[in-house]
């Protein structure tokens, strides 16, 4: 009870610092605008870009580092990444069954070999075969590349789109906000999932498809999200001050007000990964994502799924590699999103 | 804010829970209906994978619904029990005249339909005309393969059939013995049916119809005046229940006694359940067919070299775990015209190798179907990925095309591929069946699209032979011409894999993938 009206306290008295704090350099600066003339305004503008966001910035990394998980998160995803764009490279390009070396167990992962499947883990082969005898540790290091890549691509896809409508809805209202966002709610009504099998079955198998699709179903989350932000910044007295100094209404939406909801939209697209990822998982598994032999996790999953008992280890190694991925994007996004709120910043 | 994570943790943890709890006593509940004594239950109850599409013989072409009307029709001969060899079965013997046209049934004597109808002569008449121009419809799948070359049917007197034929055609016998097709219904419900007995199946065999609950149950009962043998157990049921796991798991719980459909990753489940798995040697093929009419594989040495790039064995041990048989000839061993001499091109790495480099092979376009098929059930995908590994080998890259199966048909049909993968499955037991395959200009059937006017020629010539060695040794010529010419490279023939509680006996689970169940029992638990 008495730590809930600290709490209370405490967010009555940082409200006014979050304003301030979360507000990137310029709008930092917009208050005072109020105060300056329109031709000094640069000038102060430039100052403060000099020194606050430094603050800022350092202040959030500071308190990444300190949540634990996140800052393992963090360091998962650089591994995984790395893994993803260096590791390939030395995967034997030549249709060959042999490994790289005698030390790294690196198979070319779309090359069958009849003659070793279903091998439980082993020296040779670290996370076994499959039932066609492909390595199963070069096909989740393969996938890695697939999941992360898509997983990007389609939230950035999807960021664009969003943060667009988003940002037009929540600014200029009116009827084209009526409009935009009920076909917003409509796309929304429809589980992610099945909206993107549908958009699938329209455009056809195939990975570049399957990022297509999920970047769709991302879109009304993104307007939504910034939507809803911007209705709350539009209402600022520094917009109305950048309105009133002439500024241009797209040099308004993108000036200053989509920066303020920059933070709102980096910890959403962290945590927009990981649904891609799964997202892509669940569409491979469909068999309509990535087709087979090439690597992909979901897709191992579900040309494995007959084999849950006979041979786990096909299904253990991809599942872990979804489960462990988007674990870390979650928490990362957690973490981001502590990190971005100066209430709940770790410090 | 972490503190309502926690519980909102806690309390999906306790649903989850209490999913599990309720769903365990279902179980529980369901186990102790079985009483302890050990008699023999008065229901055994089979399930497969699909609703039959319709009851009425001469209107269905899916093995789900020939499962369940040869429980309560027959026709006038039938299968041996353990191969594709005819028996009498409604009629008791037949006379075949020296020029092959005239085939004259004896039928037997008071046999009577469901319904109280005689079974006759002018049943039988009755039966086939309306499978014969003009009283043929479209949706008669098998009216043409079954009765198309009668030109006439005669009933001298009401024991007696005579069948006149347009062609010789020495696999009329094995058509007569068909469960699509040729089981006899009774005239009089099948007029009072407007010709049409899909959901009122009236016939002459053990069991009779008593409900159809569509796309969940169809109940059988014993007919008690059936003309042999009756019925050991009294009812039989069909189940639907299209999830292979799910029938699995109501094999293992007890809500059925046997089920179909499986494939080799279910077998350590069923084993460990206490059930048993049973194996009926497979009437079909798996196959790769070179289309010799692209680029490529025109020239016969590719072909070759193709087939030797390929290890038949370890590929068929490895992706079948043991549940189907390596082919070395197109038809199965139990098949007439099956020969042991008929050699496919082996095994040789080296000689592949050579023949590729000489042949200036590179890359090869495969298509593939998507889903598992009867004589594949590992899926069209893995196979042809298992092969891609081998021609990847002595360095042929592929390029695999997968499509879902009514596409792919399409897809074989319009030809623009150079290995495409298929099988079959026997219609009626006859080689015909089988080795015309390679003979046809229906591209949807002949995906080898190959016609070598020898050959051609054999099948013909075989199809008008009376039955006998003589018949059977062309046909064993027709396979080694086919092997030469390395226009198929056969694959396997899968075994059929079906489970039963260990209580179940007598079941016929014949290699037509028809089920027979009037000799079966199930001892209670």
């Amino acid at each position: 009870m008495a730590k809930n009206r600290k709490d209370k306290i405490g967010e009555l008295m940082t409200e006014a610092q979050h304003n301030e704090a979360s507000a990137p350099p310029e709008t930092a600066a917009d208050p005072r605008v109020e105060t300056e003339t329109a031709l000094t305004k640069n000038v102060v503008g430039d100052e403060t870009l000099a020194e606050k966001p430094e603050n800022q910035w350092v202040e959030m990394w500071r308190s990444l580092l300190a949540n634990k998980a996140a800052t393992i998160s963090l360091f998962l995803i650089l591994f995984i990444v790395l893994v993803a764009i260096f590791v390939p490279m030395f995967m034997p390009k030549t249709p060959t069954t042999n490994p790289v070396n005698s030390k790294i167990m690196l198979y070319n992962p779309t090359v069958t070999n009849m003659s070793a499947v279903r091998q439980p883990p082993n020296a040779k082969h670290w996370f076994g075969t499959d039932d066609l005898g492909m390595d199963i540790f070069s096909r989740v290091i393969a996938g890695a590349r697939v999941s992360l890549s898509v997983g990007v691509i389609a939230v950035a896809i999807a960021l664009a789109l969003g943060v667009t409508v988003g940002a037009v809805a929540g600014y200029i209202g009116g009827w084209l906000d009526t409009v935009l966002m009920r076909f917003m709610d409509m796309m929304l009504a429809v589980p992610s999932i099945l909206l993107a099998i549908t958009l699938m079955a329209v455009l056809g198998k195939g990975i570049d498809k399957a990022v297509i699709a999920i970047s769709l179903v991302y879109v009304p989350e993104y307007a939504r999200i910034v939507r809803s932000t911007i209705l709350s910044i539009k209402e600022n007295d520094y917009i109305a001050a950048a309105r009133l100094t002439g500024d241009s209404q797209s040099r308004i939406i993108f000036r200053h007000v989509l920066p303020n909801t920059l933070s709102v939209i980096i910890v959403r697209a962290t945590l927009g990964i990981s649904g891609a990822i799964l997202d892509t998982a669940a569409l491979g598994f469909l068999g309509m994502g990535v087709q087979p032999p090439q690597a992909e996790w979901g897709a191992m999953l579900g040309w494995a799924r007959g084999y849950i008992f006979q041979c786990p280890w096909m299904l253990i190694f991809p599942g872990m590699a979804i489960t462990l991925s988007v674990l870390a994007f979650n928490l990362l996004g957690d973490g981001l999103r502590d990190a971005f709120d100066p209430k709940a910043r770790v410090k | 804010m972490h503190k309502r994570h926690v519980w909102l943790a806690v309390g999906l943890a306790m649903v989850l829970v209490m999913a599990c709890a309720l769903t365990g006593c279902g179980g529980g509940t369901n186990g102790n209906n079985a009483s302890a004594s050990t008699s023999l239950k008065d229901t055994i109850t089979f399930a497969q994978g699909a609703d039959p599409r319709g009851l009425d013989p001469a209107y269905i072409d899916d093995n789900e619904s020939a499962k369940v009307i040869v429980n309560m029709y027959e026709g006038l001969l039938k299968y041996a029990a353990d191969s594709a060899k005819v028996e009498p079965s409604l009629a008791t013997s037949w006379d075949i005249s020296s020029d092959g046209l005239t085939y004259t049934f004896h039928l037997r004597k008071g046999v009577k339909f469901q319904d109280g109808t005689d079974f006759d002569a002018a049943a039988v008449k009755f039966n086939i005309e309306r499978q014969l121009p003009p009283k043929v419809t479209a949706d008669m799948p098998y009216a043409s393969f079954v009765w198309g070359t009668v030109k006439s049917v005669d009933a001298p007197d009401s024991n007696t059939v005579v069948i006149h034929l347009t062609q010789k055609n020495s696999a009329f016998l094995a058509n007569c013995a068909m469960s699509m097709g040729a089981p006899m219904v009774s005239p009089t419900a099948c007029q009072k049916d407007n010709n049409n007995m899909n959901n009122d199946p009236v016939g002459t065999g053990p069991y009779k119809f008593v409900s159809w609950q569509k796309g969940n149950s169809i109940i059988l009962v014993r007919n008690d005046n059936y003309w042999g043998t009756k019925a050991k157990t009294k009812n039989l049921v069909f189940k639907v229940i299209p999830d292979n796991s799910a029938r699995l798991l109501a094999l293992t719980n007890g809500d059925v006694d046997m089920i179909d459909g499986i494939d080799a990753t279910a077998v350590q489940s069923i084993k460990s359940a206490g059930d048993v798995l049973h194996t009926t040697k497979g009437m079909n093929i798996s196959y790769m067919a070179f289309n010799t009419t692209s680029p490529i594989f025109k020239n016969a040495a590719a072909r070759k070299g193709i087939a030797q790039a390929i290890n038949r064995d370890e590929l068929v041990k490895n992706l079948y775990q043991g549940y189907a048989t390596p082919a070395s000839t197109i038809l199965p061993s139990f098949v007439p015209g099956f020969s042991k001499d008929v050699q496919q091109t082996g095994y040789d790495v080296a000689a592949a190798k050579a023949a590729i480099a000489a042949a200036g092979i590179k890359t090869v376009h495969m298509i593939t179907y998507s889903n598992p098929r009867p004589y594949n059930p590992a899926t069209g995908a893995k196979l042809a990925t298992a092969i891609q590994g081998y021609l990847e080998k002595v360095g042929v890259s592929c390029k695999i095309d997968t499509y879902d199966w009514t596409t792919y048909k399409t897809k074989v049909v319009a030809g623009d591929y150079d290995l495409c993968f298929y099988g079959w499955t026997g219609d009626n037991g006859d080689p015909d069946n089988f080795l015309n395959l390679l003979a046809t200009n229906d591209w949807s059937q002949n995906m080898a699209r190959w016609q070598d006017p020898t050959y051609i020629k054999g099948i013909a010539e075989a199809l008008a032979m009376p039955n006998g060695p003589a018949r059977d040794a062309a046909y064993g010529e027709l396979e080694k011409q086919a092997a030469a010419a390395n226009v198929w490279y056969p694959i396997n023939h899968t075994q059929l894999l079906w489970a039963a509680s260990p209580g179940v006996k007598g079941v016929l689970y014949h290699m037509t993938g028809n089920t027979f169940f009037a000799d079966s029992t199930v001892e209670q638990k």
